[in-house]
């Protein structure tokens, strides 16, 4: 394995400034005040022009490599800055992928349009989760009925990221509850739209930056036009919203599993300040510790970026995918818990940085399929466990 | 940035995986009770090129770097780890003589190996060796993995000598790796070479560490892969036992933890082939490979229930074969001193070119 093209590395080192000088303080503030930072705040006004004058690896064809593992080193060096400034940051986030590869012509100009070249911060969303079911995608009961006039959804979804700032939410409903899983569509709600009630936007414990929000679909209409991929019956089961969902997170699990090791790096960097600073470096059990964490890392980097690397390569990689995911989360844990041993009391003074990322880390074992949930996968694979 | 094999280390993992299967893993318990390999493999093993890979060219080997060597180790390790070390009788010791006496030296041993088929190099790790390297040394080891040695070679973190007289061995019962054999061992006298340099210590010493970690990994690939085939052949409450939950999750938390061993292993020693310092990245390896092969090992084990326990199976022999190489190659508490030394400079974001 040979390094990164030069043309990453210049992507890497201008996330790496714009991170320390822009990121890291937003992180930090609305950490500090405990709740997302507001749509208007300069920052986003910020990050649009960052990105007018520099546009995202995914798009400069100057880079070899693939994008999956483009994805994977941008992930982990702004995450490495602040996680939830990454999920906050302006654009169609998650859906993106799903409207373009599923979206009918229109729907696609309609729905990604207003993102190409936006000059004001704007953001899409997607909504699976439920109340009542976060990893069980099958068990969602939330329903959609066809009227004369469009589509009836009802239910409630919870945790959803940037929803109540969003342009439109991609709200996953079942149309068909006979079919089970097959039955499952989404639907484009627009902000504004009165059906889309009791929005409350959560208080977390970590990833305070970006706004997770629960609501409730009361009698919500949506005209037909809305219904991604358009009415015709769904031709097979790629093409239904389930199939869309559970195909994208192959490289999603990989962009979390990134996240995650930069979250888990700047607990191991932080830490390692500290400790050079303090001098309780020159304690053998702290230099022990130290280690076992940039091992830990360093392996979690392996593992992601050759889950990455296959994605690419097209090599199946579910069992990788799923490997990285739960092992550079729960890494990420580890190393700001043990993180904050070695800083000691300073660690619970609150104004910690790896205390921080100790919050921030614990959702990244919950978020695109719990550390269980990919266990399971892993298990299907390997031993045939049974569904 | 790759993570495809070459071609070349295809087709050595086929030879390798070939000769381990037909020739190594049907007789595990036959070299465990002779305390040795049966001399026809060894010739076999001999002739395939395999006890050559990582000589140099020019002195008849293989010349493939320390990335193809831990590949070998492996497969062997997946079939017998005892068997892999009996096999190559110049074994890590090789690294010391390369490292401080180049290839001339390397090339007088290569003969003397050539022209004795029984002879072996012994290696000894003198974690504790005090600073005077002159004149004669006396000392002794509770165990060497090898039931006999013609030269004994000895890395301390100062430097290394070579002893080709003045040291007996007495055969030890042995705990483990058992188609190696097992000796104490008892030296003092002169040593036929003696070099003081510990950069040239740690070079050496990363590629021995990384020699062990390599057998560890391919223990615990067998053992993750033999315990988890048996899981979904035993039945118990009416499915086989890996559709359990809680097995299920056991055996993915013990292919994660073989994975990131290999992950680390392969990552050192292309580090080392790239001419880089892995001295960190080497004894961090074999760290993870010891800590894994607790984990792993006993699992294994556990898995397979009263029956893991019975020689019967070849996890109980994984078991004691995993935490009896952890005490080779120096033993862990050196291995995590080194690679606690080796903390600040490097980053570890940053990938051999």
């Amino acid at each position: 394995m040979s390094g990164f093209s030069a043309a990453l590395r210049a992507h890497i080192e201008r996330a790496r400034e714009w991170g320390r000088n822009e990121v890291r303080p937003a992180g930090l503030e609305a950490d500090r005040n405990a709740a997302p930072l507001p749509a208007d705040h300069p920052y986003f006004a910020k990050f649009v022009d960052f990105r007018r004058r520099h546009p995202s690896p995914a798009e400069d064809d100057t880079i070899s490599e693939g994008s999956a593992v483009r994805m994977a080193v941008l992930n982990e060096e702004n995450a490495y800055w602040d996680r939830g400034m990454g999920v906050a940051a302006p654009g169609p986030g998650l859906p993106a992928a799903i409207v373009a590869a599923l979206g009918t012509p229109e729907q696609r100009e309609r729905f990604l349009g207003p993102f190409r070249g936006a000059k004001e911060p704007r953001w899409g969303s997607f909504a699976l989760t439920e109340p009542g079911g976060g990893s069980d995608t099958a068990a969602f009961r939330t329903r959609a009925i066809r009227t004369d006039r469009g589509y009836v959804l009802r239910g409630s979804k919870c945790f959803i990221g940037n929803a109540a700032r969003a342009d439109w939410v991609l709200i996953q409903a079942n149309l068909d509850p006979e079919k089970g899983r097959a039955g499952q569509r989404a639907f484009f709600v627009e902000h504004g739209n009165p059906g889309m009630t009791g929005i409350k936007i959560e208080k977390k414990m970590g990833l305070r930056a970006y706004e997770s929000v629960s609501f409730i679909l009361e009698d919500c209409e949506v005209p037909h036009e809305n219904l991604l991929g358009g009415e015709q019956p769904a031709r097979t089961s790629q093409s239904s919203a389930y199939g869309a969902t559970m195909g994208s997170l192959n490289t999603t699990r990989v962009g979390v599993a990134a996240s995650a090791v930069g979250l888990a790096r700047s607990a191991y960097d932080e830490t390692l300040d500290i400790a050079k600073q303090s001098g309780s470096i020159k304690s053998a059990r702290v230099r022990d510790r130290l280690e076992a964490m940039r091992r830990r890392l360093r392996a979690a980097w392996l593992m992601t970026l050759r889950a990455a690397w296959k994605a690419d390569e097209k090599i199946p990689n579910i069992v990788d995918a799923s490997m990285a995911k739960v092992f550079a989360a729960e890494t990420a844990h580890e190393l700001a818990t043990v993180g904050m041993e070695i800083v000691g009391l300073e660690a619970g003074a609150g104004d910690c940085l790896v205390e921080k990322l100790f919050r921030d880390a614990k959702a990244l074992n919950i978020v695109e399929g719990t550390g269980q949930i990919q266990r399971i996968i892993i298990a299907r694979n390997l031993v045939g466990l049974p569904r | 940035m790759n993570f495809s094999s070459n071609d070349t280390d295809d087709m050595l993992s086929e030879t390798v995986r070939r000769f381990a299967t037909e020739e190594l893993r049907p007789k595990l318990r036959e070299f465990e009770a002779r305390r040795s390999v049966a001399r026809d493999v060894q010739e076999r093993f001999e002739s395939l090129g395999l006890a050559a890979i990582d000589l140099p060219e020019a002195l008849g080997g293989v010349g493939l770097g320390l990335s193809s060597r831990v590949l070998v180790n492996r497969i062997l390790a997946e079939a017998d780890a005892g068997a892999a070390l009996a096999l190559d009788r110049f074994g890590p010791a090789a690294y010391v003589i390369e490292t401080f006496g180049g290839s001339d030296l390397l090339e007088r041993y290569r003969d003397l190996l050539a022209s004795r088929p029984e002879t072996r190099l012994a290696l000894l790790i003198d974690v504790d060796a005090g600073t005077v390297l002159e004149g004669p040394v006396r000392g002794e080891a509770a165990w060497i993995a090898s039931g006999n040695a013609d030269v004994l070679v000895c890395l301390r973190r100062d430097g290394a000598w070579v002893m080709e007289s003045g040291f007996e061995l007495e055969q030890a019962r042995g705990a483990a790796l058992h188609a190696t054999g097992a000796s104490r061992i008892r030296y003092g006298g002169a040593p036929a070479h003696v070099w003081r340099d510990s950069t040239l210590a740690a070079q050496a010493w990363a590629k021995v560490r990384l020699y062990h970690a390599a057998l560890i990994w391919g223990v615990l690939v067998d053992a993750a892969g033999f315990s988890r085939r048996y899981a979904l052949e035993r039945v118990a409450f009416g499915k086989p036992i890996a559709h359990h939950q809680a097995l299920a999750f056991l055996i993915v938390d013990m292919e994660i933890a073989v994975e990131r061993v290999g992950l680390l292993i392969a990552d050192a020693a292309r580090l080392i082939d790239a001419g880089m310092d892995g001295t960190g990245a080497a004894a961090s390896a074999f760290v993870d490979a010891v800590e894994a092969s607790r984990f792993v090992g006993p699992n294994a084990v556990q898995i397979l229930g009263g029956h893991g326990f019975m020689r019967d199976y070849p996890v109980e022999k994984a078991m004691r074969d995993s935490r009896a190489l952890g005490l080779l190659a120096g033993g862990t508490d050196a291995a995590q001193d080194d690679a606690g030394a080796a903390l600040a400079p490097a980053n570890p974001m940053e990938f051999a070119a």
